[in-house]
Parts: structure tokens; sequence; C-alpha cells
């Protein structure tokens, strides 16, 4: 092959690769910038100043960033396991046994999407304060596993309904019960959606805020009510900052869940 | 077919119980305020559909106009999702392919309230997009536009959401059977057309699963529209807000709910349609 | 990895209790609010009563800009209400003037402003009557805020001075002034009730009553002006929005709130150049309350944090020096304590004269709603 031949078979992909690139970083600049501005406003099209001060108000001691911060984490985690443990036998039992009415079932997890949230928040808190609840991790856990379960069950739905059921039966036929069968084949072959759920929902909780304010503060507090409040006024760096922080986690959980994965795959490929 | 199954049942029966407690019990409450005129009459609340004909009356063009906005960035994530999920699995460039999957995800990890943000700061008349577009010499300063309005509000729904779809559709097309899409690559076919013919329609099912929870997803975005645009018409969560926060108005606020959800629901139900045509075992 | 997830699950269950564990007691405090006004409670207030109350660790909760924020603290209250909590866990909160009437109305919260010194130092119409609703007793204002026209000077050489002139200036310069609907936060939903008192004749009836519904008969003009206004100016997403535009240098001017404009020029977002104007015939301002629930948790480390929050030094060092605001107890009480500098940059743009003639107050709820509802009736449709 030419250098040119070649040049002309790598060439639109690249120019393809750049732009999505700008696309995709351009908006993030931005944050980039802001979490490190100290002074920028009209006509300066960059800052005039620039600095660390802001992430010095973020994390100084009496701010408790790092401390919400942990518990976000800690939040996020028991969600997403409560939310798998829930998901994985209503999804298997939706895309694969008889239901009664199963697509009103279905449909029911989209509701708390759908509706204005606060008003259900504040029945919920009210319960929650007759039963103790509020202001525990457990409440919040609770409240987030209710949204992350929009994603994890039509997902794992999806996930097993995908699997080839000529795969389920020839090891039924081979004599392996159905107990046998779903844990290592079915479960196996629906590994993939069901962690991509996961990912989903330790995002979303990660990101949470009107729900942890209603079930959790004043006790329980995480880092994305610090983020909301920033935004919703505009000041852009403490915004910025801890938006950044919250990347560290979510990247690393996405992180953690592909090398379990491969690892898994790997392992059946072993035996 | 075999008569429902107890072990389903009971499978989904954790599931359904905690949507029951924290929502349905809860909603239950709200949805009697959705039909609820407060102190009519006599000082009691009565039954009626005052809070419908109250949303109807001033938010019909908002109720439309999500509807819009949220349909155009569906229709948008959906081909998005699908050209990064195709290049994944079809791409013949290796640097590019492992290029395009370290890059399409970070949008995934950014709220949509700082995504919000920084599309606010990113698409303003005097933007950075259009301040680094007129320092590179392509846009004239004085003919700089500002991007803020329904096309901000799409641009950002599609910029967050389309890695969400990806991610699912591009799982789902790495575990499919190569040999199809070898053997209509070898009998000459493009690889749009292997994409389009052969690998979407084995993904079909849950590039809609991920279109659908994109869609209320969308539906339930107070952030975006709120920092995006200014303009009316708005969006109908901002109208939900607004009714909460200046009113304490929770009858209209969830009438619009009511109206917001059973719009999900319909979209939902092309899905389940199919699904229940095809039918469990 | 489960070892780990084991001890985190640990670590965190440790830290769940150990609030009931540890011998200190935790006042709660929610504010409504900017980021500022949390940072002032967590780094200021707080460390300050701490030290004068050993065992006590003052604990924060923002919760959010503008009326929402508001909105929030009385649903949570209301929540513990319905539930019939013996204790709330609330004990202070920080709350717009409107909503310390709707929590007064509900019966959400305690009066206490006979029972601590402070109280007598308080004589502004405010603190007995917020909107309509009599909250004497009830609440302290914390500081003073008010809407003005934030301008560049860059970009507008002669102000506008009132609505009147305002309106013309928009006719000549299309599109350069901003602001945010009724939708987008209250500095927006100001600038309407101004125009209303500016384009009527209803303005003393609105701001003290009595109600009348049929009022808003005569507003047609006033009305039909402003939909006519809103074809020449930039509508802004939000209070935040409007000074992001402005930092952008997308708009010249736009009406902001006098405390958030301040912070936005602290925090580096706004160029020191630009200017605020209290335009004529007047715009609404309105105070911040001190507020503690019917049933806190601890009714007496209440009443003397807001003691401590309300007394002249505190105001004069905590909200006029550090953030260039209003002060919510009476400015006679306060002057003693502050360097003249400070008291001549307060009233920089604004004059204690211009405060005095056009610094209004909202109108009473009812009129405050019939104002909303006929926006966005008639400009919004």
């Amino acid at each position: 092959m030419t250098a040119l031949a070649r040049l002309s078979r790598v060439l639109p992909s690249t120019v393809l690769i750049v732009l999505l690139a700008l696309v995709i970083f351009g908006p993030l600049t931005n944050l980039l910038i802001w979490s490190v501005t100290e002074r920028w406003y009209f006509p300066h099209k960059l800052p005039l100043e620039w600095g660390f001060s802001f992430w010095e108000r973020v994390f100084r001691p009496r701010g408790n960033a790092m401390e919400s911060l942990i518990t976000s984490i800690w939040i996020a985690v028991f969600t997403v396991f409560a939310c798998l443990a829930l998901s994985v036998p209503a999804g298997y039992a939706l895309a694969r046994l008889k239901l009664p009415a199963r697509a009103l079932i279905m449909l029911a997890f989209l509701m708390p999407q759908a509706f204005p949230s606060v008003p259900i928040y504040i029945n919920v808190a009210r319960i929650f304060y007759t039963l103790q609840l509020n202001g525990t991790i457990a409440g919040v856990v609770l409240v987030h596993t209710l949204h992350g379960l929009v994603y994890s069950v039509w997902i794992a739905t999806a996930a097993f309904a995908a699997v080839d059921r000529s795969l389920e039966e020839a090891a039924r036929n081979m004599g392996a019960g159905p107990l046998r069968t779903f844990a290592t084949i079915t479960l196996p072959l629906a590994t993939p959606g069901i962690m991509a759920s996961a990912i989903f929902v330790f995002l979303e909780s990660l990101d949470e805020f009107t729900g942890t304010y209603f079930v959790g503060t004043p006790d329980v507090t995480t880092l994305p009510l610090l983020m909301f409040r920033a935004s919703m006024e505009g000041n852009y760096q403490i915004a910025s900052i801890t938006a950044l922080i919250l990347l560290i986690p979510s990247i690393a959980f996405m992180l953690v869940v592909e090398r379990f994965l491969r690892a898994d795959v790997l392992a059946k490929v072993g035996t | 077919m075999r008569s429902p199954s107890l072990i389903g049942l009971l499978l989904v029966t954790p599931a359904l119980l905690l949507l029951a407690a924290l929502f349905v019990y809860p909603l239950g409450f709200s949805l009697v305020s959705a039909f609820t005129v407060e102190g009519a009459g006599d000082g009691g609340d009565r039954f009626g559909l005052f809070n419908f004909v109250n949303a109807y009356e001033l938010y019909a063009t908002d109720i439309a106009f999500t509807v819009l906005i949220v349909g155009l960035s569906t229709a948008l994530i959906g081909i998005f999702a699908v050209a990064i999920g195709g290049y994944l699995t079809l791409g013949e460039v290796g640097f590019a392919v492992a290029l395009l999957r370290w890059l399409y995800r970070w949008p995934l990890f950014i709220p949509f309230i700082v995504a919000a943000q920084c599309m606010r700061t990113f698409l303003a008349k005097n933007g950075l997009m259009n301040n680094a577009l007129s320092a590179a010499g392509l846009l004239e300063p004085l003919s700089a536009q500002s991007f803020l309005d329904w096309r901000g509000i799409v641009i950002t729904f599609v910029w967050k959401q389309t890695p969400f779809v990806a991610l699912l559709v591009a799982g789902a097309m790495a575990s499919i059977d190569r040999s199809t899409i070898e053997a209509a690559r070898n009998l000459g076919a493009s690889r749009l057309r292997a994409l389009i013919e052969i690998v979407v329609p084995q993904v079909h099912a849950i590039l809609v699963v991920g279109l659908v929870l994109s869609f209320v997803t969308m539906m339930s975005v107070l952030s975006v529209p709120m920092m995006i645009s200014g303009n009316t018409p708005t969006m109908m969560t901002v109208d939900m807000a607004f009714r909460i926060n200046a009113y304490g108005d929770y009858g209209t606020a969830n009438a619009l709910g009511f109206i917001s959800y059973l719009l999900t629901g319909a979209v939902a139900w092309i899905y389940l349609r199919r699904g229940v045509r095809e039918g469990p075992p | 990895m489960k070892k780990l997830f084991l001890a985190g699950a640990a670590l965190v269950a440790g830290a769940a209790m150990a609030p009931a564990m540890a011998q200190d007691v935790v006042l709660n405090v929610a504010t409504a609010g900017s980021e500022n006004m949390v940072d002032y409670v967590i780094d200021y207030l707080g460390p300050m009563f701490e030290e004068t109350h050993p065992g006590v660790r003052v604990n924060v909760v923002g919760t959010g800009p503008g009326d929402a924020g508001s909105q929030a603290i009385f649903e949570k209250l209301s929540a513990q209400s319905a539930a019939g909590a013996a204790a709330w866990d609330i004990d202070v909160a920080v709350v717009h003037q409107k909503m310390g009437g709707n929590l007064v109305r509900e019966g959400l919260l305690a009066s206490y402003r006979d029972q601590v010194e402070t109280g007598a130092l308080v004589t502004s119409a405010a603190a007995d009557n917020a909107l309509g609703t009599d909250v004497s007793g009830y609440v302290i204002p914390m500081f003073h805020s008010q809407t003005a026209i934030a301008y560049n000077p860059l970009l507008v050489a002669d102000a506008p001075a009132t609505y009147a002139d305002l309106v013309e200036w928009t006719t000549a310069h299309p599109r350069q002034f901003g602001y945010n609907g009724i939708k987008g936060g209250m500095s927006g939903v100001s600038f309407y009730m101004g125009w209303l008192y500016a384009m009527t004749d209803d303005a003393g009836q609105m701001m003290a009553g009595p109600y009348d519904a049929s009022v808003a008969e005569g507003w047609s003009d006033a009305l039909d002006g402003l939909k006519a206004f809103n074809e020449n100016v930039t509508f802004t997403p939000g209070n935040a929005g409007t000074l992001d535009m402005l930092n952008r240098g997308e708009i010249a001017m736009g009406p902001v709130w006098v405390d958030m404009f301040y912070t936005w020029q602290a925090d580096g977002r706004l160029s020191p150049d630009l200017k605020l104007k209290l335009i004529g015939p007047g715009m609404p301002g309105q105070p911040m309350y001190y507020v503690t629930p019917a049933k806190a948790t601890n009714p007496d480390l209440a009443r003397e944090f807001i003691e401590l929050a309300t007394s002249p030094q505190v105001q004069a060092e905590g909200i006029v020096q550090r953030f260039n605001w209003y002060p919510g107890i009476d400015a006679s009480h306060i002057e003693d304590f502050m360097s003249p500098d400070a008291w001549a940059k307060l009233f920089a743009d604004v004059t204690p004269e211009d405060l005095a003639a056009n610094g209004k107050t909202f109108p009473i709820a009812e009129f405050f709603d019939l104002a909303l509802e006929n926006y966005e009736r008639h400009v919004a449709q």
C-alpha cells in the first residue's frame, strides 16, 4: 500500500474523531477553565487571573467536602447493590416467565422519573419521619434505589431477553436444573447488560440531590447538594470543582466494573 | 403457554413492593391533589378537573414544545448512538476505534445540571465556542449568534444522553454473531448497509429501551431548560417548579406531571406492544 | 474487594451512629440563599457560636438559592409536622420574606423575638409584616436585600433613572436589556412588580392592601405595555442567568439582587466597573428572616444563636463589612461598629435617599399571586 492510499484510508476517520473530540471536550473545557479561574468577565475572552483559591474554599476543613464525598460514594455503592438485588430477579421474571400484566409492570417502573419528584419526596419524608428513617444512610439509599430501578429493571429485562434461548435449552437437555442453568448460562450472558445498568445506577445516585435533601439532611450530607446550590446560583468555580471531584469516583467505578467484566469473561474461556 | 408463573410473581414482588411503598403510596396523595379543587364551595375540597383545565389553558404550548424538544432529541440520540456503536463494531481503522471508545463516554459522567452550566457558557453569543471560532478566523464576531434557546436544550440533551444509549447499543453490538456481518461484507455490502440491515435489527430491542429511558429522563430534567433558555415557550418541568415555588400549587404541578407520565407511557407502549406480541414463553 | 466493602460498610454505619454517640449537641441551621450565605454561617457565625458554647457543633444545610430554597425549608418542616414528630431536625432557618409569612400562617414557627435581647433593635415594618401576614415576634431580619438595575458603564453612557426612561432606552437599544421573566427567579418577578407599580395607580394598595381582585381589571394597559416592551428585551435564564449574560457582555443592563451582584463581583465573575441603579418610582426588596421552628430540638440554643447573629457587632462586621449587604437590624445601632469607609461603600451606588424613595416592598401575598397569574395569562401567552 502506498503512503497516499493509506492516508486516504485513514483521513476521514481522523477528521471525524477530531470533530467528535471537539464536540465532547469543547463544553468540558469551560468546566476546566472555570475551576481554576479567579477573575473572568467581559470584555476578556479568557480569565484575567488564574488560581486555586476556590479549591481551597471547597476543601477547607469546615466545609466537610471530603466527608460528604465519602458519604456520597458509599450511598451510591449501597444503592447499586440494592438495585441489582431487586432488578436481577425482576428482570429475569419479566423477560422469561409468564406474568400477568407484564406491560403494566414495566410501565410502572417508569413512573418515578415522570412525575415531579418534590411532592413525592415530601410524602416520603413524612413517612420516613414516622419510621425514624429520616437522616439515615438507609433512608437515602432507599430513595436512590427507587430511582435506580427505572434503569436497572428495564435494562436487566432487555439483557435477559437478549440471551439466546437455545443455549439455555441445550443446558437443560444435558440435565442441568433451572437454577444451575440460570447461574451458568443465563446470568453470565446477561452480565454485560446488567453491569451497564449498574454504572447508570451508580451515576444516578452519585449525582442526586433532591431526594437526599428531603430524606438525608441535616444529618446526612452529600457532595451533590453543594454542587446543586453552586450551579443554581451560577457559582461556576465551585460548581465546576465539585463536578470534577465527582468525576473521580464515577470513572473509577466504571473502570472497576469493566475490569471485573473482563476477568469474568476470561475465566469462562478458561474453564 | 403455561399459566401465570408463581415463581415469576415472587421474583418481581420485592421490586414492586419498594415501588409501591416509596412511590405509589406517596403519589396517591399527590394524584388526589391533581384532581382536587382546594377549598371549593363551602370550604371543603371537591374533586374535579380544574387543575387539568388550568394546566391546559396556561401551558398547552409548553406541553407541545416539550414533546417536540424531547422527541427531536430522542431521534438524534438514536442516530448518533447507532453511528457510534456501528463504528466501534465495524470500524476498520484501529486507532480511530480505540480513540472513539475512549472518547464517547465522557458526557455520561457529567450531571445534567453541570452539563447545562457548561453549555450555557459554551454556546452563548460571547461564549467559548464563538470566541474560539472567531479567534480561529472562522467566524465574523458580528455575525455570532447565541444558541441558548430550543437549540441549546436539544444540543445539551443529545450531548449528555447519547453516550448512555451508545454504551448500551455498543455492548449489544459487540455480542452479536460476527459471521453474518462478514458474510454480508464479503457479498459486497457497504459498511453502512451492513449496519442498517444486519446489525441494527439485532440490537433493536436494547436500542429502543435506551431511547425510552432517555425520553423519560429528558422529560424529567429541570436544570437544562431552566439554565439554558429563558424564552417562552419553555418545558413542562419549569412550569411544575414554578407552580410549586411561586404559588405552592401542587395541584396543577401534579396535573402536569400526570400529563407528562401519559406522554412517557405512550412512548413506552410502543416498545412494550412489540414485546407483548413476541411474548415470553 | 468484599473485605474492603465490609470495612466501608462498618465505617459508614459508624459514621451514621456517630452523632448519637458523641457528646456534642448539634445545632442544625438551614439556610436558603446563595453559597455565600451558607459559608457565612459555616465559617463565621458557626465558629463564633461554638467558641462561646463548648460542646455544641453548628451543622449547616444550604437549601439552594431563590424562593425554591425557602420552599424547600417549608416542605421539610411541614413533612415533620404532618408526621407528628415531637422534635424537628431544624433549629434555626433563614428564609425569604414571603415564605416567612407562609410559615407563620401554617403554625410552623415559634415566637421568640421578645425572648432575645436584640429583638428590640429592629423597628422596620418588614419585621412585623411579611406581605400581608403579621409576623411580629416570629422573625428578625438577617439582612435586607434589594433589587436594582445593574449596568455596564462601558456600554451604557447614561443609565435610565425611571421605568419610563428604560422603555425609551430599550427602544433605542433593542435586546441590550435583559431580564428573566417570572419563572426564572425573583429578580425578574421584582422587575415585573416594579413595572406594575410604575404603570398603574395601584402600587399603594398592592403593598398595603386591602385585597381586591377587581383591581387587576385596570392593568390591561400596563400588561400590553410590558408585552410590547418584552419584544425589545433579551430573556435570561434565571436570576443567575442575568448576571451570567452581564458577565459575558451579552446584555448591557438587567435587574439583579444587590447582594448577588456583590457576590459575583467578589468572586471575580463581574467586572468591578459595573454599577447599580435603583430606578424610580421604585423596585421591590425583601429581608431574609431568622426564624426558629415551633418544635426545634434545641430551642434555647436556637435563640442564643439568633441573638448572636443579630447583635450590632456581628451585623456590622459580618453583614455589612464582609458582604456589603444592608443590615437586618436598624442601621442606627450598627454605625458605631463600622469604619466610615465601609459605610460609604455600602451606599456607593444606591444612596440612602434612593433607598428611602425607591426601595419598595413586594405586594401582599394575594396581589402577588394575582400579578403573577396576570403575567402568565396576558404577557407570556
